[in-house]
């Protein structure tokens, strides 16, 4: 019935997936991030950690422009971002074309998974790619149902959001950030609204993806998890980066031991 | 009881007529305030400043004047002000001006407009930012956020209140017998007058009227049921257990 659907090969760019440049970020007088600079290799996992409001989700959402950095420079997917500035430096605007266009190459899960409750399980996949991606209904389907099949939620494609799991849930928006072909998956601490019993087989989607290559930028609290799957672990600390580098090497600084083991 | 009157086909063609009156001011009023109401709550959340205050005033007006003072304000006194417009009688606009189910329609646009306007308003409000901000994050322009996600999604979250007025406005309905529309109400005064029996057709209409809510609130139920992805726990026909 629907034609069959083959994954794009992914591009191989020599240029990071992401590469932000001492991004400054306020809320009112509240300086959340103070310059942060971060990479993200192609086909590579970067986690973030770090404790509640260190300016984690704000540094995950200025990747794809949902916050807006005051200062700084951040090119997405080999693509600078093309800031209006002020004469003193400080970002005062955005390319609208540009920004909808990133976008599609940018795409997020959220933790509170943020589906839409009025569109079918397929409804929420499919919409995207076909309003901003332009593609037929039946393309984005094929799309759409081969990511389901992906997370394990084909079976559920006509269901409503509001008749699922948390955990189902979260694998829905998993294959609705899929379903963009994005260059880039953020994730906003996926499983932290999740029952306990249902965060592993949110992990495990995510894992998967990891083995196959996608390049990810992910908040966590899991901090096994972070070790297992990222090449680059990130600890950012009251809006700075305290530490990066490999698992391990976050892991044995002193200046994160004591968030990462606090019993220790 | 006398319901001898029934027979009489004149008597027949005033209820029809009052009838298919009724259920059309109802179905002109419900889409024309529909569409106004849309407009007024996004005016209010949107809106530039000169437009929401326009919005708000418009809509403090209209729920804090009796609808019956505003249809008469409509017909009699802009209707006959409108009379006195130099050319006016030779527009193609005339015949509407002189008749009383186009100013029936215009008071009751204008209130559904506003009180559905601010039932809106809120539904739209209590949307969660996230589902917005997910469609925002996916790339979809403003329009698209508007049309294919917040709009609908407030709809779904205010529907059952929306029905209500509806039926609130069905029974609204008799006021424009005041204005010589012939609706149910109006038919039944005539009968009155001529067969001098005063509850009998008043107990005809009242009994379609509520036949007439009934199939109207059955009706809406269903809507209400077939909205895409309405929550398990209100999928019941009848509001008791
Ligand atoms: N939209 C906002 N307006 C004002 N303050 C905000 C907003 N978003 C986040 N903050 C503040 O910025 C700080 C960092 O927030 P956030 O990035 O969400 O931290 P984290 O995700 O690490 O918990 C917090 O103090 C939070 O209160
Ligand atoms: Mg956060």
């Amino acid at each position: 019935m629907t034609a069959s659907f083959e994954p794009s090969p992914r591009p191989q760019a020599a240029a990071p997936a992401v590469a932000a440049h001492h991004l400054i970020k306020h809320f009112g007088d509240l300086e959340v991030l103070k310059g942060v600079s971060l990479e993200v290799e192609e086909g590579t996992v970067t986690s973030i950690i770090g404790s509640s409001g260190s300016g984690k989700s704000t540094l995950l959402r200025c990747m794809n422009l949902l916050e807006r950095p005051d200062r700084g420079e951040l090119a997405i997917a080999d693509e600078a971002i093309r800031f209006t500035r002020n004469p003193q430096g400080d970002i005062v605007g955005l390319d609208r074309r540009q920004l909808q266009r990133l976008r599609a190459k940018v795409t997020m899960v959220f933790q509170q998974f943020n589906l839409w409750p009025h569109l079918s399980v397929l409804g929420n996949v499919i919409e995207a790619p076909m309003r901003v991606k332009g593609l037929s209904r039946r393309r984005a389907t094929a799309i759409g149902e081969h990511y389901l099949e992906r997370v394990g939620m084909a079976d559920r494609r006509d269901a409503y959001p509001a008749f699922l799991s948390g955990g189902q849930q979260q694998r829905v928006a998993i294959a609705r950030a899929l379903a963009m072909e994005p260059r880039l998956l953020l994730f906003d601490e996926p499983t932290s609204a999740l029952d306990p019993e249902r965060v592993n087989e949110v992990l495990g989607v995510i894992r998967d993806l990891a083995d196959e290559g996608r390049t990810m930028l992910l908040v966590t609290h899991e901090m096994h998890f972070a070790r297992e799957v990222s090449d680059q672990l990130v600890y950012l600390d009251q809006g700075r980066i305290a530490a990066s580098g490999s698992s391990q090497d976050v892991f044995d600084d002193p200046r994160c031991r004591r968030f990462v083991a606090p019993a220790a | 009881m006398d319901f001898s009157w029934l027979s009489d086909p004149f008597y027949q063609e005033y209820l029809w007529e009052g009838f298919v009156n009724t259920l059309w001011l109802l179905a002109v009023s419900a889409v024309g305030g529909l569409i106004l109401a849309v407009g007024v709550a996004l005016a209010r959340l949107r809106g530039p400043r000169p437009l929401a205050w326009l919005a708000l005033a418009f809509t403090t007006v209209i729920r804090g004047t009796p609808l019956l003072v505003q249809l008469f304000f409509f017909y009699y006194g802009v209707g006959r002000l409108l009379e006195g417009v130099p050319g006016i009688r030779e527009s193609a606009f005339w015949p509407l001006l002189r008749d009383p189910f186009f100013f029936g329609a215009l008071t009751f646009i204008l209130s559904v407009g506003a009180y559905s306007g601010e039932v809106i308003r809120g539904a739209m409000q209590s949307v969660p930012r996230g589902e917005l901000e997910a469609g925002r994050a996916f790339g979809l322009s403003g329009v698209q956020v508007l049309t294919r996600l917040w709009l609908p999604r407030a709809i779904q979250l205010c529907l059952p209140t929306l029905t209500g007025e509806m039926i609130l406005l069905l029974k609204s309905v008799p006021l424009v017998s005041t204005i010589a529309l012939m609706d149910l109400l109006q038919a039944a005064n005539i009968i009155r007058d001529e067969t001098f029996l005063v509850y009998e057709p008043l107990l005809l209409i009242a009994g379609i009227y509520l036949a007439t809510t009934i199939v109207l609130t059955l009706g809406l139920r269903l809507v209400e049921l077939n909205f895409p992805g309405m929550r398990p726990t209100r999928r019941r026909w009848l509001p008791i257990r």
